[in-house]
């Protein structure tokens, strides 16, 4: 049976571009560039202050801490599964960081590793119960975010964490170029990292099969327990990383970091291409997501529309890319 | 035979149906008359669910060829919904009903406002349906939850669902697959009670025993056309058998023979296996061997316990007992042991258990045998590619690139590609369960002359297939599985597709005699 092995060989036709063409609008990331490109333009002729050097800095400022979450979230939704709790963890694991330098005097370096730790923690436990007790990650990180946010509340006692020592208003103060510090080298550093290995390795190869079919990855040898609780650490970690350079960049291990975060995120990475019921999506795509949706917000801002509908922008904007990004799938790969 | 016959009520005359290219059905006529249960028999894929689909109206008026009689006035359903309002009812074999809800709930499901407007008359639906229940002759309490019945009692809270619009034509398809000798007694009382209330029955089963107790007419499709229609007085059991498997069109099965004086490839003994979540049939003390070179198959009814056989060899289910690979004991508690262990396994759902839609061709071949490809960590990316192509080739797998969409190849295709997969690993002991389900007529006779290869280079195969022509021309040995157990076996060459009906009967009337023992 080895006769018709012309497999891939297709004569390079005129019909070749189109179909590079197609295939380049097909890479998801590829549109959500396009969209973004366009509002770049909108905000900067309606107010050329808009790409000041001010604002972009404020704008990547910004994608940095919320970015760190999303790689997390991206790798998580890909993994099959999502969590709502990354905006509680962010907070907790910072004032829990500040607590252990302050109140209880430690090392800086042990702050910061207690940090991570919670967060790493807090991720374990929504993996195993998700994983081993079955209960919709849905529910589960719903309620480790009521949880974390009433334990920021019982580790501050309500008042910010302050003075914080001077190592850390180091970390946030740093201006390593363009007046952009040690989070968005972080934030870069992980991007790379993340969407390198679900490109290229196996690890990220087996996150897509469990998170497109757990049976079937469980069946050709996948342990797929494994790589939706290694998810959802990651994700916990990141953001209480994320948290953490918050806290450094105000100076402060304030109760309201993180508040709000998890819906940012999920909003983001969505528009970035990255598929809610799993198998689908890059670390690219989401951190591409998460960018345009803060341009919109800034430029919004900048070209003075008023607060209330910036909220429903996001909004419009969010299920709009959901809306074309299934276009996109249903003309320009179904039909390739 | 037909003379004192009276007029149907319900009939089909010259129906014809394809799909893509493949002939289901060649001109069936079919009839039903009032007060008559009439049994629809044949093997996997002779037509029966096809015919069952046009009749209920989920194939659409349009979509085949003849003409369908109502009380001798011809009708056409859109859907099924249409067919319920004319009067035709259609319980189906699964299971459906509404856990969270009460039974009487269920039993008016999508009526409980009992067509008087806006709101649900609890109180009314519940003496409604115990009014049904009472006419029928089941005890079950129409205020419990679904969720407490068994599936016999769930099954019986589907029949009265249909009961409620009053059908005067009713289709049952395998009625009794999930129930036990008792409640196949409690279900044929209900029948017979319709029965007597005039309604036409069509009951579709494989099992001879039930048509032989309960049936008036039978008629058998084979290949997608009557084979014979019998009245009662000439039912026989030999005579389903004959008529079901007759000669049917001549395939080809490439040349192999059973090797002699090999090793062993895959021994089982004692192997238990739980059912599925919720089904009865799991397996018990099978003993199984396969020689290295040896193609064997496991043949038996959709329920029997053949896939779970396989299932619990692989370890994607419980299973007790002792499995040997090439004389070596293994222990294998998951899927990822027995792939450790040479074992491996195409599953026979390729949309739910097999393929993953969201990778492209060429990862849906490498996905668990990425071992190999890797340098530090890394897939190598060109010598992934080169392998993908190579084993393209190797099955003759059409896709545009190892980039396109599995989504859009054919059934022949995605088989094919499945098998890619499994073949990468090298196994020593391949376990097939329905290996050409869904394909064309070119993929399957590839897959017969890959499984013969496959032998031929030493890998023990275990094969379940539902078509026994199919297991019989390919297989050196025929192991026959009913209710969980081995009730026969035999050689190439000792026994045809009506041996193993045969004895698969033997066995169904020996559990429905214990049954009936035990509940008189």
């Amino acid at each position: 049976m080895n006769s018709a092995a012309e497999v891939s060989a297709s004569p390079r036709d005129a019909r070749s571009f189109r179909r590079r063409l197609i295939g380049l609008i097909a890479v998801g990331e590829v549109g959500v560039l396009a969209a973004m490109a366009l509002l770049i333009a909108f905000f900067w002729l309606l107010e050329p202050a808009f790409l000041s050097e001010r604002n972009i800095r404020a704008i990547l400022n910004v994608v940095s801490f919320v970015g760190i979450i999303a790689i997390g979230q991206t790798i998580l939704l890909v993994a099959g599964e999502f969590d709502l709790s990354v905006g509680s963890v962010a907070g907790l694991s910072a004032v829990v960081a500040a607590k252990l330098m302050t109140a209880a005097a430690l090392p800086v370096s042990v702050g910061i590793l207690g940090g991570i730790g919670v967060g790493a923690l807090i991720g374990l436990l929504n993996g195993l119960i998700v994983v081993r007790l079955g209960i919709p990650a849905f529910i589960q990180t719903l309620g480790m975010l009521f949880i974390g946010q009433g334990l920021i509340q019982v580790v501050t006692g309500g008042y910010p964490v302050y003075p914080l020592p001077e190592a850390i208003n180091t970390i946030g103060g740093t201006d390593l170029a363009f007046g952009l510090g040690w989070s968005f080298a972080f934030f870069i550093v992980v991007a790379l990292l993340a969407d390198f290995v679900l490109r290229r390795t196996v690890l990220g190869r087996n996150m897509y099969a469990t998170g497109g079919n757990k049976e079937v990855a469980h069946l050709v040898g996948i342990n797929t327990s494994a790589y939706k609780i290694g998810a959802f650490i990651t994700v916990g970690a990141l953001s209480a990383i994320a948290g953490m350079f918050v806290m450094a960049d105000l100076g402060s291990g304030g109760t309201s970091i993180g508040s709000g975060w998890e819906l940012t995120v999920i909003a983001g990475v969505v528009v970035g291409g990255v598929s809610l019921f799993g198998g689908a999506g890059t670390v690219a795509g989401g951190v591409v997501g998460i960018l345009m949706l803060k341009v919109v917000q800034s430029g919004l801002v900048v070209i003075g529309v008023n607060s209330n509908w910036q909220q429903i922008a996001v909004g419009v904007i969010m299920v709009m890319a959901v809306g074309l990004d299934i276009v996109r799938r249903r003309y320009f790969i179904a039909g390739a | 035979m037909s003379i004192t016959t009276p007029a149907p009520l319900f009939s089909a005359t010259a129906i014809a149906k394809n799909f893509g290219g493949v002939q289901a059905l060649r001109g069936v006529d079919f009839d039903v008359v009032a007060g008559e249960i009439h049994a629809l028999l044949g093997q996997n894929g002779a037509g029966k669910s096809t015919l069952v689909k046009i009749l209920n109206g989920v194939h659409p008026a349009g979509s085949y060829t003849g003409t369908i009689q109502l009380d001798g006035r011809p009708v056409s359903f859109a859907s099924p919904a249409d067919a319920r309002s004319n009067g035709v009812g259609y319980v189906p074999q699964e299971i459906e009903v509404l856990e969270q809800l009460s039974v009487a709930e269920n039993v008016f499901a999508g009526r409980t406002g009992l067509g008087t407007g806006m709101l649900v008359h609890q109180r009314k639906l519940e003496q409604r349906a115990g009014e049904i229940f009472a006419d029928l002759g089941i005890d079950i309490n129409p205020r419990a939850y679904v969720a407490s019945l068994t599936s016999a009692q769930r099954h019986l809270v589907m029949i009265a669902r249909a009961i409620v619009l009053k059908p005067r034509v009713l289709m049952l398809d395998e009625p009794t697959a999930s129930l036990s000798g008792t409640e196949v007694d409690a279900l044929f009382a209900v029948l017979r009670r319709l029965k007597a209330q005039g309604v036409a029955m069509i009951y579709i089963t494989h099992r001879l025993p039930e048509v032989l107790a309960i049936c008036d007419r039978a008629t058998v499709l084979r290949d997608g056309q009557v084979a014979v229609r019998i009245a009662r007085e000439d039912f026989d059991a030999e005579t389903f058998i004959f008529s079901m498997s007759g000669q049917r069109l001549q395939r080809l099965f490439p040349e192999h023979a059973a090797p002699v004086g090999r090793p062993t490839a895959l021994e089982v003994r004692h192997l238990t296996v739980a059912g599925h979540s919720g089904a009865v049939h799991g397996a018990r003390d099978i003993n199984l061997r396969v020689a290295a070179g040896e193609i064997v198959g496991l043949a038996g009814l959709l329920g029997s316990g053949r896939s779970e056989v396989l299932h619990g060899i692989y370890g994607r289910v419980p299973a007790d007992g002792e499995i040997r690979v090439a004389g070596q004991s293994v222990s294998i508690k998951s899927p990822r042991d027995a792939r450790a262990a040479g074992i491996a396994l195409l599953t026979e759902d390729r949309k739910r258990d097999g393929l993953l839609f969201n990778l492209p061709v060429g990862a849906n071949i490498t996905i668990g045998n990425l071992a190999p490809l890797l340098r530090h960590g890394m897939v190598r990316g060109g010598l992934e590619r080169s392998s993908i192509l190579t084993a393209m080739r190797a099955l003759n797998v059409k896709a545009s690139s190892p980039q396109a969409s599995v989504t859009h190849l054919s059934g022949g295709n995605q088989q094919k590609l499945l098998f890619a997969r499994v073949l990468m690993r090298a196994p020593k002991v391949l376990l097939l369960d329905e290996p050409t389900k869904g394909v064309d007529a070119a993929t399957r006779h590839e897959i017969y002359r890959l499984v013969v290869e496959l032998a031929e280079k030493g890998v023990g195969l275990l094969i379940v297939a539902s078509e026994l022509e199919e297991l019989i021309g390919l297989c050196d040995r025929c192991v026959v599985v009913a209710d969980g157990r081995i009730v026969d076996e035999f050689g190439r060459g000792e026994g045809g597709e009506d041996r193993v009906l045969r004895s698969v009967t033997a066995a169904q009337a020996e559990r429905h005699a214990i049954a009936s023992q035990a509940s008189a």
